[in-house]
């Protein structure tokens, strides 16, 4: 079998990240020298990168009654309603006990007010099933807390900038949207869909946590990171809370997918934006030490674009393309792209 | 000390083994959270394997109840998510070995979070033709391949994990997801790509 040969059969596993560091870089020097093999993992790339477009799509309530119901739990039905066909599965306040409990592991502040595992006002009891486009109703000087235990879709206006309980947050889908309105959707202890500008400080924080979410989280194949990309490249709605998110997620994600999304995601940002500190820094520690030649060669690119997009290095940044340009150990590829980074600096 | 019935939020921070443990001794109240914990996954993945919406709500369904009646089955040496990727899979192969139970073009539209009516008419569209080229993609697989490339790709396994699932060896699965990709390349890039472009360039 040709070295050819080998190296398509390892793209998959390249792909998947099931390669040892070995073989991993082995595989990538072929892949820099080999123009064909080049142009193979480059279809390879796309190819993985298409299969995102299907959609994750939502188990009917229906089933869960049914299960239920054959698992002898059917009085747990009580808390589904199974009959309404929603873009949001219709889940119902649940009874003021459970409520209490659920609260104190996740909380969100509202209109000011604050809720951190106590009730401040006694539950409603009676069942109101989460509107699929509507909105909260927010009275702006009451307190009013929200607890993510319940299902509801609510405008990202009506969250406080601040998220307490550090949430584990599971299922998370982006909705771009065309730039005036983005839409998150995430499981914390039940099903939530927020809604707002991608403006709104609010929804800069959420898409912030949900991004450096994904840093702690070990699932694969996420589309979050380049769903809240596709928002925040444009220059109008660019922020450095995002750029300090992905900046996070790029020093602390072992998963090398998710890293080089999200170096790829500090590349489109603006050069003034991604510029800034903590991102900054996260691309240069990146460049020092990530393990993925891919992920180096990427975050010399965002400096270079920086570069030559008018924005002026500091000493750091010069030092380290300094570096790693003249490296012996390093990566050839990497070497030369530092070398071509520092020749678009400006002296 | 595990929780009793009646306190379904305390489940919410136990681990799938403490879960199961309490359905093992007799106990079917945790099922709830673990259905909560998986039955998008294994849903997703009965679909995209079918492509039979109707099917995959059986499939997942019997799934975990299956999970109650073999519960002692489950060791804790496996994750518990491979143990039901495990039954969902022989579920889903056992429906297509039923001769009228071949996978279909489906067209189905589901629904998904969040609603189409919240982007651009244009956008949706594109979407929606990008979503119908990955199906039939996807369908053109044998299902051997199909089961690998949805297991590793979307749900994110190892090829241990993978091999644990479809009972078979992990050079298999290496295999499998190789001739996928080959497959899947011509499909989405075009005739011309992902062939033999590399092995005959030596």
């Amino acid at each position: 079998m040709s070295d050819c040969e080998v190296m398509r059969e390892s793209m998959p596993l390249l792909l998947t990240e099931s390669l040892d560091a070995d073989r991993r870089e082995l595989t990538h020097r072929h892949i820099e020298t080999c123009e064909i093999c080049g142009e193979e993992w480059a279809d390879a790339k796309e190819t993985w990168a298409m299969l995102e477009e299907l959609p994750v799509v939502e188990v009917p309530p229906h089933v869960k009654a049914r299960f239920l119901e054959a698992a002898g739990l059917a009085d747990l039905n009580a808390d589904l309603d199974t009959g309404k066909p929603s873009n949001v599965i219709p889940f119902h306040r649940r009874p003021a006990f459970k409520w209490v409990a659920q609260a104190a592991a996740v909380a969100v502040m509202v209109g000011g007010g604050w809720f951190a595992g106590h009730r401040t006002a006694p539950a409603r009891s009676e069942r109101t099933p989460a509107m699929v486009t509507g909105r909260m109703p927010i009275v702006p000087s009451a307190i009013q807390p929200i607890s993510l235990s319940e299902t509801r879709v609510i405008d990202a206006s009506a969250l406080s900038p601040t998220i307490e309980g550090r949430p584990d947050i599971t299922n998370v889908a982006v909705d771009p949207g065309n730039g005036e309105e983005v839409t998150v959707s995430f499981d914390a202890t039940s099903h939530w869909t927020v809604k707002g500008n991608p403006r709104d400080k609010s929804m800069l924080k959420l898409a912030s946590y949900v991004i450096e979410n994904e840093a702690s989280s070990g699932s694969t194949g996420s589309t979050t990171i380049e769903s809240f990309r596709r928002v925040y490249s444009d220059p109008a709605l660019a922020a450095p809370e995002i750029a300090s998110a992905f900046g996070k997620v790029l020093v602390s994600q072992e998963h090398e997918g998710k890293r080089i999304q999200a170096v790829e995601s500090l590349k489109t940002l603006p050069p003034t934006i991604s510029v800034a500190s903590p991102a900054q820094g996260a691309l240069i520690e990146a460049i020092k030490n990530d393990p993925n030649p891919d992920v180096r060669i990427k975050a010399i690119d965002a400096l270079a674009r920086q570069a030559t997009g008018g924005v002026k290095l500091d000493a750091e940044a010069v030092n380290t393309l300094r570096q790693k340009a003249f490296e012996a150990d390093e990566n050839l590829y990497v070497r030369r792209k530092a070398a071509e980074a520092l020749s678009t600096i400006k002296p | 000390m595990l929780p009793s019935k009646g306190t379904e939020s305390g489940m919410k921070h136990l681990s799938d083994q403490d879960l199961m443990r309490i359905v093992q001794a007799g106990d079917h109240y945790p099922a709830s959270e673990i259905y909560d914990r998986y039955s998008g996954r294994i849903y997703n993945f009965a679909f995209r394997f079918l492509k039979n919406a109707e099917a995959a709500e059986d499939a997942t369904q019997e799934t975990f109840v299956k999970m109650l009646r073999h519960a002692n089955q489950f060791h804790g040496d496996a994750k518990l998510s491979t143990w039901l990727f495990s039954i969902t899979a022989n579920w889903c192969r056992d429906h297509l070995r039923k001769a009228d139970n071949k996978p279909k073009d489906s067209d189905d539209v589901l629904v998904m979070l969040p609603a189409s009516s919240d982007t651009s008419p244009d956008r949706t569209l594109e979407r929606r033709e990008d979503e119908t080229r990955v199906r039939k993609a996807l369908g053109a697989l044998t299902p051997e391949q199909r089961e690998a490339i949805l297991l590793s790709r979307y749900q994110g396994l190892s090829y241990a994990e993978i091999a644990q699932i479809s009972g078979c060896s992990e050079g298999a699965v290496k295999t499998r997801v190789f001739r996928a990709m080959e497959t899947l390349k011509k499909a989405l890039m075009g005739e011309g790509r992902g062939g033999s472009r590399c092995l005959t360039a030596k």
